[in-house]
């Protein structure tokens, strides 16, 4: 029992521990999930935010340079609507084109150039020329006028044709980039397209020492971002042109590294469409200081994970305790009916076993007496039956031989009673004439040599038929009739009465004499009364012929027993068709 | 004394083929100067017939006028004889500044006020069409003929045009009609006839 307890223990413990690990993985994975999901999310969330801010730091400059740009061709074309340039086109007279254009222009020109701060609200020119109808700079009889230019860059202004809309541009020279816009200037009096006036200007730079980024323009296949050092430059510009020369989008961001450091690059066109070579904005943005925020809210996060982990590990522990609680109880409770089960199976294979033990010892005593009773009940017939002894030896010899037939009687019914404990008693049923039996018995109880002198009513009909064994039917009657005479009184009387009762036949036999107190079980294998008496069996008669009987599918039992009268009364099975007749 | 024949002289009248107008033809002086596919010529249309050759020039030659009224030139065409001075007198309430950028006379009178006195002028020394500008008001546009003679008039209208009191000879009749076409025919002027001469 303590080993099976110890199991028991053992194996809620086990319970409790894979419950508290299935919990913990769960949670664990949830944790997991969670960490994962929420550092994805924050990752794209920063990624967005960064990316959202650098699109608004874009775009306010963008819309700078979109104010420059309007102010500036609204400059521009104010400039190429002036009747003097317009004269000196449409007139005739091209040699005064820039002579006139150098009063119109001068507010332009004049001044230094503005500093990066100023740059959005300055619409201070570097330069400017004319196209002539063919899209080629007409040259400026005196440079200085105009903003001196060296050839290479001069050429740069040259479009293949007249544009008719506002175009911009980015040329190189010498290290500098320059804007430029061209504006169209169509004659007054024809509407044609008639020159171009192109004004160059100082780039929008923007360079937030703030934030770090900083902004260039690329053009040409080459990077102008001066902020940069030379080596990153061009490691940044190949980069670049290879995604300006293969991607379709005029405006997108990708990671790059420089100096080690990762930036975020924007690039956007400048000059869709424009008849000048296309350019590119391109926009660094260092995502040092983001990333460091990244980190710190990874980390938090993580920490958050670790304390959600902590806190489903204490739960989860509570949890598995909770949970196995009931089943511990369970455990406990199972185990104890167990336990008692294993008590009461125990016990009923003890008593079984003793049950067969006794059964079989009765058998065996019973076979093991017979033989050596039948010797002794031999002999002694036969020593009474020879000649020549004294009375008193015959009187002697005959006693003994009464009484061995009495324990040859207590052996065989011990041996009937151990078949039918066995199981083995079968049954052969006949209808038996009980009626005849019952006066068989009579008439051989009168003629009992102990018998008292008892009156015997008899109240029965003849020929009823029961079902049985006639010699197992006739033991019943033989031990109750017995009884009968055995437990009266002198001058009492016996009384046998028998009816058929449709699918019964009930026989009852009373006599007088002294009554059987009540709770004493009369019908107990081994029975001895407890009131004294002078006559008394071996104790098995009613007990063999209630087991018997019941053998039968009858029964028999006490109907009363006071006031000097105690009857018996036996139910058989009515022999069928048999009694119908009757 | 100026002879009889001189005063009497020649005399050349037709009718100039001038193109198509959509407006409807008004007898006011009014008209203006236009520009279709880069030519110059007056709305409604009308044409200056002039006969070309060598004349003596005059020592001294009467002044023109050019007006500027209601931010347009009065006249918008004005045909003048070589070394004509011509004033610019502003008829308006504003600042003018009446320019020309054309290869035959380039000048430029800078701003004036109505009451700027002298009143601007000019002397159109070279033959040829000078565009007249105004810096002010981009779309004021004048033009004026310098003509290397003395004998020039201008059609009505229906182009209809008559020269008197010409020296007989032979010359050649032009017809300006734009800044693009001059039309022309040589002619045979005798003293006392009337020639008619009609320029398709």
């Amino acid at each position: 029992m303590r080993a099976t307890g110890e199991t028991r223990n053992k194996e809620v413990r086990s319970f409790r521990t894979r419950l508290f690990t299935a919990i913990m993985v769960i949670v664990a994975t949830l944790t997991a999930l969670g960490f994962y999901l929420a550092q994805r999310r924050i990752t794209a969330d920063a990624e967005r935010n960064l990316q959202e801010r650098f699109k608004t730091e874009l775009s306010s400059m963008h819309k700078l340079e979109e104010l420059r740009h309007a102010a500036l061709a609204d400059r521009c074309n104010a400039l190429a609507a002036k009747p003097r340039i317009h004269a000196a086109i449409e007139d005739d007279a091209i040699d005064l084109l820039y002579p006139s254009a150098k009063d119109e222009l001068r507010d332009l020109m004049e001044g230094d150039e503005p500093s990066p701060e100023q740059a959005a609200r300055s619409l201070h020119a570097r330069f400017y020329r004319f196209l002539d109808s063919t899209g080629a700079v007409i040259k400026p009889q005196n440079a200085s006028d105009v903003g001196e230019l060296d050839a290479k860059t001069e050429a740069q202004l040259s479009l293949n044709k007249l544009p008719d809309t506002q175009q911009i541009g980015y040329v190189r020279s010498r290290g500098n980039i320059h804007e430029v816009i061209a504006v169209p200037i169509f004659s007054t009096d024809t509407g044609d397209l008639v020159s171009a006036l192109v004004v160059g200007f100082k780039p929008f730079e923007l360079e937030d020492k703030h934030t770090g980024m900083r902004s260039g323009i690329w053009v040409g296949g080459n990077l102008h971002l001066p902020a940069l050092p030379p080596a990153a430059r061009s490691s940044l510009n190949e980069k670049i042109t290879s995604v300006a020369n293969g991607s379709e989008a005029d405006q997108n961001y990708f990671r790059v590294e420089v100096d080690g450091a990762p930036q975020l690059l924007f690039y956007k066109r400048l000059n869709p469409a424009s008849l000048f070579p296309p350019a590119y904005e391109i926009c660094v943005h260092p995502v040092a200081s983001w990333t460091a925020q990244l980190n710190r809210l990874r980390w938090q996060i993580g920490g958050a994970g670790a304390l959600l982990l902590l806190g489903g590990f204490v739960a989860s522990h509570f949890v598995a305790l909770r949970m196995s609680a009931p089943l511990k109880k369970l455990a406990l409770d199972s185990e104890e009916s167990r336990a008692k089960s294993e008590r009461a199976e125990a016990a009923l294979a003890t008593t079984a076993e003793e049950l067969k033990r006794s059964t079989r010892y009765s058998a065996d005593a019973s076979h093991q007496l017979k033989s050596p009773l039948t010797v002794l009940r031999i002999g002694l017939e036969s020593l009474l039956g020879r000649e020549g002894f004294k009375r008193e030896i015959y009187e002697e010899l005959s006693t003994l031989l009464h009484q061995t037939r009495r324990l040859t009687g207590v052996i065989e019914d011990l041996l009937l009673l151990s078949r039918m404990d066995a199981g083995h008693l079968q049954i052969a049923s006949t209808p038996v004439n009980l009626s005849q039996l019952v006066d068989e018995w009579l008439d051989d109880l009168g003629a009992l040599p102990d018998s008292p002198d008892v009156k015997i009513e008899k109240e029965f009909p003849p020929g009823l038929f029961v079902a049985g064994e006639k010699r197992y039917m006739s033991l019943i009657v033989q031990n109750l009739l017995e009884n009968a005479r055995k437990y009266n009184r002198l001058g009492g009387r016996i009384r046998v009465s028998a009816l058929g009762n449709g699918s019964d036949v009930v026989l009852k036999i009373g006599n007088t004499g002294p009554t059987i107190p009540p709770g004493e079980n009369i019908f107990e294998r081994f029975h001895h009364s407890s009131t004294p008496s002078a006559a008394s069996g071996h104790g098995m008669g009613l007990n063999l012929a209630r087991e018997l009987a019941r053998l039968h599918g009858g029964d028999l039992r006490l109907v009363h027993s006071e006031n000097d009268w105690t009857e018996f009364e036996v139910r058989f099975s009515t022999a069928n068709g048999v009694n119908a007749v009757a | 004394m100026i002879p009889a024949s001189l005063l009497a002289g020649a005399a050349v009248e037709g009718r100039v083929e001038l193109p198509k107008s959509h407006a409807a033809p008004v007898q006011a002086k009014r008209y203006e100067i236009v520009t279709k596919a880069g030519v110059l010529s007056t709305q409604p249309p009308l044409a200056v017939v002039y006969l070309d050759g060598n004349f003596s020039r005059p020592a001294s030659l009467p002044m023109k006028e050019v007006g500027q009224k209601d931010l347009t030139f009065i006249p918008a065409l004005l045909p003048i004889e070589v070394g004509t001075r011509v004033v610019f007198p502003n008829l308006d309430d504003t600042y003018h500044n009446i320019f020309s950028y054309s290869p035959t006379k380039r000048f430029d009178l800078g701003r004036y006020r109505p009451e700027e006195r002298p009143i601007p002028s000019v002397i159109f020394d070279k033959p040829g069409l000078v565009t007249l500008r105004c810096d002010i008001h981009e779309h004021m546009r004048g033009l004026i003929l310098v003509l290397n003679t003395p004998y020039f008039v201008m059609t009505d209208t229906a182009g209809r045009f008559r020269l008197d009191k010409l020296p007989p000879g032979h010359y050649t009749l032009k017809a300006w009609i734009d800044s693009r076409t001059t039309r022309e025919k040589p002619v045979e002027l005798r003293d006392g006839r009337t020639l008619h001469v009609d320029l398709p």
